[in-house]
């Protein structure tokens, strides 16, 4: 796993590339919730560079998710790779969390 | 300091013990250290052996009786997590190597300088602090390696065995667990006249997800009992397994109910593959999605069911991602096409077979490459 963040304003948008499975879900949401920041609002998860994602993968981002949430903080991804895009969709997970196309309209909607 | 660490000191020397006694005086009014004293090898080894509790020898190497690197050689069968600093004549090289090669911890030379020697006590003492850290944490690992192993019977003897076979239908289902324990399972049971057929995939793996796994296994089958449209089904087990649960875990699956009079086959989907359907003539088709999330992530989800109706010769083959992202050496994934090709122009003429070809191809394809996920495989075929 790779990351790479940028800031501007209340918006974060973090970069992660690499594959997220069993072994390393809990060091990516480590990484992830690492890189928040108390004024952060909204915060954009850009997955364009992450090859593949296993459902423990999908369960460290809903806990993200959650927890930003009950915050009142804005949590969305985008994108998604066609294989990355398959796994939300058929586990149902893009209708639990915002997934747009890309940065530009992540950071609109 | 919690504890007294008790030190046992060998040496023929009367002068010894009271110069000891004087220079620690303050670790020994503070119940940092107590010293026992013998006067050679034999008399400390019956020190020791009287009394577990010491766990570092301090010792001279000249002694009558038995001498110190004699001594040095019989600690281990004593206690092999006792620790000996030896005490050598100032510039014995010999002794000491020989001190060293037999296990000594550490030596300290005389004339003795007792804030040498304080710091070499210290020293060993937290060296054996860290030894018993290391040792407790391996026992616990190997406690952990057995629990693991548990979950994975327990997982392998929920699963049904003998799947029917009979002239309208014929199931047949099988769980090939990886190294660490997952969470996949299926499941078939009989309501009336109708069959119930599960496939299953728990996120993540270890102990939780096999704990969760139980879970979903019996809110399916409870709910399946009490309600007939599997849509329903999964909607009351989704709420079930949403109440209370604080590790987000979730189950992807596939819930089937299939008449073997009328041959129609009713499915619900949670977040999981649709199942393969291989007609009588050898056509692969994938069937139909259906509305629907993975079970336990979110209340009050809708979801939706499709009906189908096998001819006779029909398969229908469901399965988790463990078939279809198996990896070979160079790390490509088995994936659907190669599924769907098993069968194209060439559908199984039993429900046994259709699921032997299915796991032969994928170790095939997987050759040496370890296996990461639990590979599950669950076929229905209309005779």
């Amino acid at each position: 796993m790779e990351f790479s963040h940028d800031r501007s304003g209340d918006t974060l948008v973090v970069n992660a590339s690499g594959r997220v499975d069993g072994s390393n879900a809990s060091d990516f949401l480590e990484s992830l919730q690492g890189m928040f920041e108390p004024g952060d609002q909204k915060i954009i998860l850009d997955l364009g560079g992450l090859e593949y994602i296993s459902s423990a993968g999908l369960r460290v981002l809903l806990m993200a998710a959650q927890n930003l949430d009950k915050q009142n903080k804005s949590f969305s991804i985008c994108s998604l790779t066609e294989a990355v895009g398959d796994v939300f969709r058929i586990s149902g997970f893009d209708q639990i969390i915002n997934v747009f196309p890309s940065v530009e309209d992540a950071k609109q909607g | 300091m919690t504890q007294t660490n008790r030190i046992l000191v060998v040496d023929d020397e009367p002068d010894l013990e009271p110069l000891i006694l004087q220079r620690m005086r303050r670790q020994i009014r503070s119940n940092e250290y107590e010293f026992v004293f013998a006067q050679n090898g034999v008399e400390a080894l019956e020190k020791l052996n009287a009394d577990p509790t010491i766990e570092m020898v301090l010792s001279d190497i000249n002694m009558p009786k038995m001498d110190g690197l004699t001594l040095l050689q019989q600690l281990p069968g004593v206690d092999p997590n006792l620790r000996a600093v030896i005490i050598s004549a100032y510039g014995d090289m010999d002794n000491i190597r020989t001190a060293m090669n037999r296990g000594a911890f550490d030596f300290v030379t005389k004339p003795i300088d007792f804030d040498d020697l304080k710091i070499t006590i210290s020293r060993t003492l937290e060296h054996l602090a860290e030894w018993r850290e290391a040792l407790s944490s391996r026992d616990q690992l190997v406690a952990l390696q057995n629990e693991l192993s548990i979950a994975s019977q327990l997982q392998q003897s929920i699963l049904p065995k003998n799947p029917p076979v009979t002239e309208t239908y014929e199931v047949s289902a099988n769980m090939e667990p990886a190294r660490n324990v997952g969470g996949d399972f299926y499941d078939f049971f009989k309501l009336d006249e109708q069959v119930g057929l599960v496939v299953a995939d728990v996120s993540d793996k270890g102990i939780p997800a096999s704990m969760f796994m139980m879970s979903s296994r019996t809110a399916l089958k409870g709910a399946a009992i009490g309600v007939r449209d599997p849509q329903m089904v999964l909607e009351e087990v989704n709420n079930q397994l949403h109440q209370d649960n604080p590790t987000f875990m979730f189950v992807t699956l596939i819930y089937a109910l299939f008449n073997p009079n009328t041959g129609t086959l009713t499915y619900s989907i949670a977040g999981h593959d649709p199942p393969m359907l291989v007609s009588a003539d050898g056509t692969v088709t994938e069937l139909p999605r259906t509305k629907g999330v993975a079970l336990g992530i979110a209340p009050d989800i809708v979801y939706t069911q499709e009906t189908v109706t096998l001819a006779p010769g029909d398969t229908v083959v469901m399965f988790t991602d463990g078939v279809t992202e198996a990896m070979n050496a160079d790390n490509e994934q088995f994936g659907l096409t190669r599924l769907a090709e098993i069968f194209d122009g060439n559908p199984a003429d039993s429900a046994l077979a259709a699921n032997e070809a299915v796991f032969e191809h994928v170790r095939k394809f997987a050759g040496d490459a370890p296996q990461s996920d639990d590979i599950t495989c669950l076929t229905l075929r209309r005779p």
